[in-house]
């Protein structure tokens, strides 16, 4: 099965209403990119030779893909690091050129970096400034605003507007290298936004920020993208970006798209497995079968596992027989974890 | 071409304003770094015509060889965009360049308002360094050939710009560029006329040295502005750089793109 007719098997499969083509927004065509790096011999003779006799090996980043988004549409790209979401982003965005396959992004071909494409898009790069650092951000938004050609008065208007979303008018005329890490990640997104783009790539937007600062960047972008409708690919490592942002779900490993899906779908049946730890007043004088999958041996006095949700009841019935629980934590498995379990065949039922 | 115009002045505006930040830095780049260049080059001239106990060479007097190194140390400070070809490299080194692909400005535009702007600054305020200097010691200088003279060396910076950016396409290949850039940077130095007028080499070298385009960066300006050569000599510093710039334009072109193709997106 090609990767196009797999995705549209688990579109089909994950209630994803159909494409409508009148109104795509971003294609990709069997769109790939391999990588050829030095296969560096091990030790100081073996180097001295690689001088005249390299070997070679090509690393496939992005297997040939194939993508649809509708105008307006909201992708949550998630994948482990390495697997392959910041190549597809790079080369939607015309950062680098593909090794076999098309694109057509806002009807351009990205890596041709024609003005009236770059003109129309944006991307934010959670952990790279993009305005310069010994200056104020005002002084970049003149400059950014002279790239677009953009008119600087209304410029200006649009930077104050965004900032008092944001919050941070006060931080405008602050050198960039003196603000924190989360004012300067608003500033960045004023920058990216300073030009109205129809589509947004945006590749980690919360990184490293502190619990505040990721929710008012959160809420800030799920306001914008409710508001203006812009086509938006997200990569995020944080559960709560994709959830509260994205309404469709592609997960990608080991370069291919493996789950495109409503970002719905896959939470609430992800979200069923919780983790149980809890300590019991009296050791275990014999085994104890506590579900199907978790038996705990003789003589133990605490335990953590991870389990659907329906049989935490009838598991904590069971042990209260045997002994009274000291202590007991119930929390949400990491999205990592749900991924790495999907990745792994554990959710199999996701994509049936 | 207004809006072309507009985004490089957008750059010059933006890195006049970087300079401006820091006033230790800027007294350094105006006024301390020609100072101390002007004096190691006096020097040498005068321990030269001292130990030698001659009162000219090559048909200039000792004071029109002062006159041409306090110019050549101005003149070169301009000329030179090391730092800013170190910046470039860097760029591509480590994905900065990310943000200037993603806009609808190239790397060569965006670099080169920014390096216009730069030198227009500095170059503004250290002026004051070789006209005192000239003035107080009575060196020999045809102060009415400033402008021209200048005009020249703002034509090699565009040269010398496309240069920047074929160093910084080589950074889509190697990994080491600034190395080669090192080596390269001396060569240009010499070839420049910024050690020695390079009217005093033998004269088939001569004539070969001053025919290249990288004459205009110190020996042809300061050579007019002494009085070493006629305005048609200076005249003939612009043909050079234009087909200089025609090959190394090409050259860059080709490179960058093919820099381009191969480019990982580093960093992003």
């Amino acid at each position: 099965m090609s990767d196009l007719e797999t995705n549209s098997h688990h579109r089909a499969k994950s209630g994803v209403r159909p494409i409508d083509k009148s109104r795509l927004s971003i294609q990709a065509m069997g769109l790939g990119r391999d990588f050829v790096t030095y296969k560096k011999p091990e030790g100081l003779l073996n180097s001295i030779k690689g001088l005249w006799n390299r070997k070679y090996e090509t690393k496939v980043a992005l297997q040939p893909t194939h993508l649809e988004l509708e105008q307006g549409q909201i992708i949550g790209l998630v994948g482990s690091n390495g697997a392959g979401k910041t190549t597809l982003l790079k080369l939607l965005s015309g950062l680098i050129h593909p090794t076999h396959g098309d694109a057509r992004v806002l009807g351009h071909q990205p890596w041709k970096r024609e003005a009236a494409f770059l003109r129309r898009i944006s991307i934010l790069l959670g952990q790279k400034n993009q305005l310069w650092w010994d200056l104020p951000p005002a002084d970049s938004y003149d400059l950014l605003a002279r790239i677009y050609e953009l008119d600087r008065t209304q410029a200006r208007k649009r930077v104050q507007e965004l900032a008092e979303m944001l919050g941070c008018r006060d931080q405008l005329l602050t050198q960039l290298r003196r603000l924190s890490l989360g004012e300067r990640m608003k500033m960045e997104l004023i920058g990216a936004l300073l030009h109205e783009p129809e589509v947004m790539f945006l590749d980690e937007p919360t990184i490293g920020l502190d619990i505040v600062a990721q929710n008012s960047i959160r809420e800030f972008l799920a306001t914008y993208v409710r508001d203006r409708r812009p086509t938006v690919i997200l990569t995020s490592h944080y559960m709560d970006d994709i959830s509260l942002l994205a309404d469709r779900l592609l997960l990608i490993s080991k370069g291919r798209i493996v789950y495109d899906g409503q970002v719905d779908d896959f939470m609430s049946r992800a979200e069923t497995r919780q983790t149980l730890s809890l300590k019991i007043l009296q050791p275990l004088s014999e085994d104890l079968q506590l579900t199907a999958d978790h038996r705990i041996a003789a003589g133990s006095r605490s335990l953590s596992i991870e389990i659907p949700s329906q049989q935490i009841g009838p598991a904590l019935q069971k042990l209260l027989a045997v002994s009274p629980i000291q202590d007991i934590k119930i929390e949400e498995v990491e999205f990592e974890d749900i991924i790495r379990d999907f990745l792994e065949g554990r959710h199999d039922h996701l994509s049936q | 071409m207004t809006t072309y115009l507009n985004k490089l002045w957008g750059g010059a505006r933006l890195a006049a304003l970087e300079q401006l930040t820091y006033r230790f830095n800027l007294f350094s780049d105006v006024a301390i770094q020609p100072l101390i260049v002007a004096a190691v080059e006096l020097t040498l001239w005068l321990a030269f015509f001292q130990s030698t106990g001659r009162s000219e060479l090559a048909g200039f007097s000792q004071d029109h060889y002062l006159a041409y190194a306090i110019w050549a140390a101005f003149v070169a400070r301009i000329s030179a965009n090391w730092m800013y070809e170190w910046n470039m490299i860097d760029s591509v080194e480590t994905g900065a360049v990310n943000a200037v692909l993603v806009r609808p400005i190239s790397f060569y535009s965006f670099w080169l308002g920014q390096f216009l702007g730069y030198k227009l600054l500095t170059s503004s305020f250290s002026l004051a360094v070789p006209l005192l200097v000239c003035w107080a010691m009575k060196l020999p200088v045809q102060i009415e050939r400033l402008p021209l003279a200048l005009l020249l060396v703002v034509f090699y910076l565009i040269f010398v710009h496309t240069i920047a950016v074929i160093m910084a396409s080589m950074a889509f290949f190697f990994n080491r560029v600034h190395h080669v850039t090192v080596a390269k940077n001396i060569t240009l130095w010499m070839l420049g006329g910024e050690f020695f007028p390079l009217d005093i080499l033998p004269e088939n070298l001569r004539e070969f040295m001053i025919a290249l385009p990288f004459s205009s960066a110190v020996f042809r300006p300061v050579g007019y502005l002494t009085g070493r050569l006629t305005t048609e000599q200076l005249g003939e510093g612009f043909v050079s750089i234009a087909i200089g710039q025609v090959i190394l334009g090409s050259l860059a072109f080709v490179l960058w793109r093919a820099g381009r193709r191969r480019y990982s997106g580093t960093g992003a």
